[in-house]
């Protein structure tokens, strides 16, 4: 079978074969898992069911906020680093208060002592003898 | 090559072997995880001092996990998971720093013969594949994508996720560089802006080793640590090498296991050890002692599972295509370095090659005197709270992912896109290994095949260019027809369980 490929378009042949052969393999797995994909739902709802939810949705909205606010703050002071130090801090500890199970001042202690003392460490290692420049 | 081995060298090798200890030693975070989030800093080190580090946290990651699945019947790490089988009734019975040093000096074991067939084979598997053109190139890719999905729990879902891969790498530009013609595909109205280059390949592999390990903890509650008062560690008295008398055999069969495990793409650490295990009880004269804390089943396990390290590197260091998903990390540091991972590149890169097999060997020599004789200390790892290195992980991730391409923070989303997607992933029961195998590929896999058809004109090329094209093609179908009867072996012993 001979094939001509013509420049232009050649940057759609792979994904055109690689885009038909996943939705063959699609189509053999929902033939396959149909009953599997039909109970989809009662496998959420119990997923969901043992899930711990205030931990595993705090953590991805408090890894959202973080990512949001790095550049804002950022901006003001350009440059610097200082958006990723400051929303570093409270960012570490707040997790760190999401995972913890009892909240005791002892437990509390060093987990604000290296909220405060990893990210600063990290900016400095990054900035000054790394000279790489953070958000 | 001695210039190389310089005081910064070696204590990177120290410091990466005890980082990767500490990384291995907590469930939940692995030898991938640490090579993850220390990939950014070997920016500024250079390739060999940048190696140096990621291979002693390679080799102390993969060994640190016996720590707690010999003292709390939880493998630290996924390869360490036979280790529970007879380390835990051993810890039970008081021997638990006896089982460690089984552990550790099998570990030491494994990662030695390993290595030397690393020395030995690399080499010359790198020799014979120059000789290859783009169409044994694009069969090798496809080769290793088919051994990988072959030995996935489900071929279907195995192939469909190392596909899966390769068509999330094409998202991008066709680059010029590559022959191509710098034109756009597979990217969204409106994204062209971030997306012009594809997903970056390090904030993918640290979203899916790093954010998506946390947030399946966060799914587990974050389980608290281990108090010391948990740690069943016994008396140091009970250990004597005399343990190893008549286990020779029994070592070096594991060890090479795990190495040849290792050879083959995409498939981790705990298939080398439970297939060491398996093959350990098979020709063992006690079978019944195995799982009851029989010391042969611990060698057997952790050589296997260190015998990985250096197989791992055979086909990443010959052939370009990554072992297992700490090797395909290590394909990140060449990268940042600007140098591609390949055939050539021994030949090219004598003074790397040589950093890396000294750095392996002072690795293990490294890893096996801090666990040997400060093993009561490392076990204390285990009590460190996950609530204070969590979040500092998380940090690291970001760190890692923004600083890759000095300073692009939709890097940083790509992390959050993929911790997401590798979370989700471990759900729909899809594979990670050959998707991060098949995305490394990718790009590779268009240029040989699309040079391919333009050089020949013909699919049949794929069938007649050479020998070596043929003997793959039988590879190819003898690694699918296996996995196949495999399958239908299993799908029998299932319904007919007697």
């Amino acid at each position: 079978m001979n094939i001509t490929i013509d420049f232009e378009t050649s940057h759609l042949v792979f994904p055109t074969v690689i885009g038909v052969i996943l939705a063959i393999l699609g189509l053999a797995i929902l033939v396959r898992d149909r009953r599997r994909i039909a109970a989809a739902g009662s496998y959420w709802r119990e997923t969901l069911g043992w899930m711990d939810k205030k931990r595993f949705f705090g953590t991805l909205v408090l890894t959202l906020i973080y990512f949001s606010l790095m550049v804002p703050v950022g901006n003001f002071w350009p440059n610097t680093g200082y958006g990723f130090l400051f929303c570093s801090v409270p960012f570490v500890f707040l997790s760190g208060l999401l995972f913890m199970h009892d909240w005791t001042l002892r437990g509390i202690i060093p987990l604000a002592i290296v909220a405060v003392v990893g990210p600063t460490f990290v900016w400095w290692l990054f900035t000054y003898p790394l000279f790489l420049t953070l958000p | 090559m001695f210039e190389i081995i310089t005081p910064l060298f070696l204590s990177l090798i120290v410091g990466g072997v005890f980082v990767g200890i500490v990384f291995g030693a907590i469930p939940g975070m692995t030898a991938t995880m640490a090579v993850a989030v220390s990939l950014p800093l070997t920016y500024s080190l250079g390739l060999e001092n940048g190696l140096a580090l990621l291979l002693g946290l390679y080799v102390g990651g993969i060994s640190g996990g016996l720590v707690p699945a010999i003292l709390l019947g939880i493998p630290g790490t996924p390869s360490s998971i036979t280790t529970t089988f007879d380390g835990v009734p051993m810890a039970q019975r008081g021997e638990g720093e006896a089982a460690l040093r089984i552990g550790i000096v099998s570990s030491l074991v494994g990662g030695l013969i390993s290595l030397l067939i690393l020395w030995l084979f690399a080499p010359t598997l790198a020799d014979f594949a120059i000789r290859f053109s783009y169409v044994e190139k694009f069969l090798i890719i496809f080769f290793a994508l088919s051994v990988m999905a072959a030995l996935s729990s489900d071929m279907l879902l195995g192939i469909f996720s190392g596909v899966l891969g390769v068509f999330v790498s094409l998202v991008g530009v066709y680059d010029i560089s590559d022959g191509g013609n710098g034109e756009l595909r597979l990217v969204p109205p409106g994204t062209e802006y971030w997306l012009d280059g594809g997903f970056a390949l390090l904030p993918v592999l640290i979203g899916l080793f790093g954010l998506a390990a946390i947030l399946e903890e966060a799914e587990r509650g974050v389980p608290s640590a281990a108090s010391s008062d948990e740690i069943a560690i016994g008396k140091s008295s009970s250990f004597s090498f005399s343990v190893f008398r008549g286990q020779t055999l029994n070592l070096i069969r594991s060890s090479g296991i795990g190495t040849f495990v290792g050879i083959l793409p995409g498939v981790g650490g705990s298939a080398a050890s439970i297939i060491s295990y398996t093959n350990a009880k098979t020709f063992s004269k006690h079978p019944e002692r195995f799982g009851k804390g029989e010391p042969a089943g611990i060698m057997a396990s952790e050589a296997g599972n260190n015998g990985l390290t250096g197989g791992a590197l055979v086909p990443l260091l010959s052939l370009g295509i990554p072992g297992d998903s700490t090797t395909a990390l290590l394909i990140g540091a060449f990268t940042l370095q600007g140098i591609q991972v390949g055939p050539l590149f021994i030949g090219n890169n004598p003074t790397t090659w040589n950093a890396m097999i000294f750095a392996m060997l002072i690795a293990n020599l490294v890893m096996f005197a801090m666990m040997y004789f400060a093993i009561r200390y490392f076990a204390l790892v285990v009590t460190v709270p996950k609530h204070i290195l969590f979040p500092v992980i998380l940090m690291m991730c970001v760190i890692g992912a923004y600083t890759i391409n000095y300073g692009i923070m939709f890097d940083v989303w790509t992390l959050l896109i993929f911790g997401v997607f590798g979370w989700l992933a471990v759900k729909l029961r899809l594979e990670i290994a050959p998707f991060i195998i098949g995305f490394i590929l990718g790009p590779s896999a268009e240029v040989y095949f699309v040079k391919s058809l333009e050089s020949f004109g013909t699919l049949s090329i794929f069938f007649t260019k050479s020998w070596i094209a043929v003997v793959l093609w039988i590879l190819i179908a003898g690694s699918i027809a296996g996995s196949i009867a495999m399958s239908r072996k299993k799908a029998g012993q299932v319904a007919d369980p007697s």
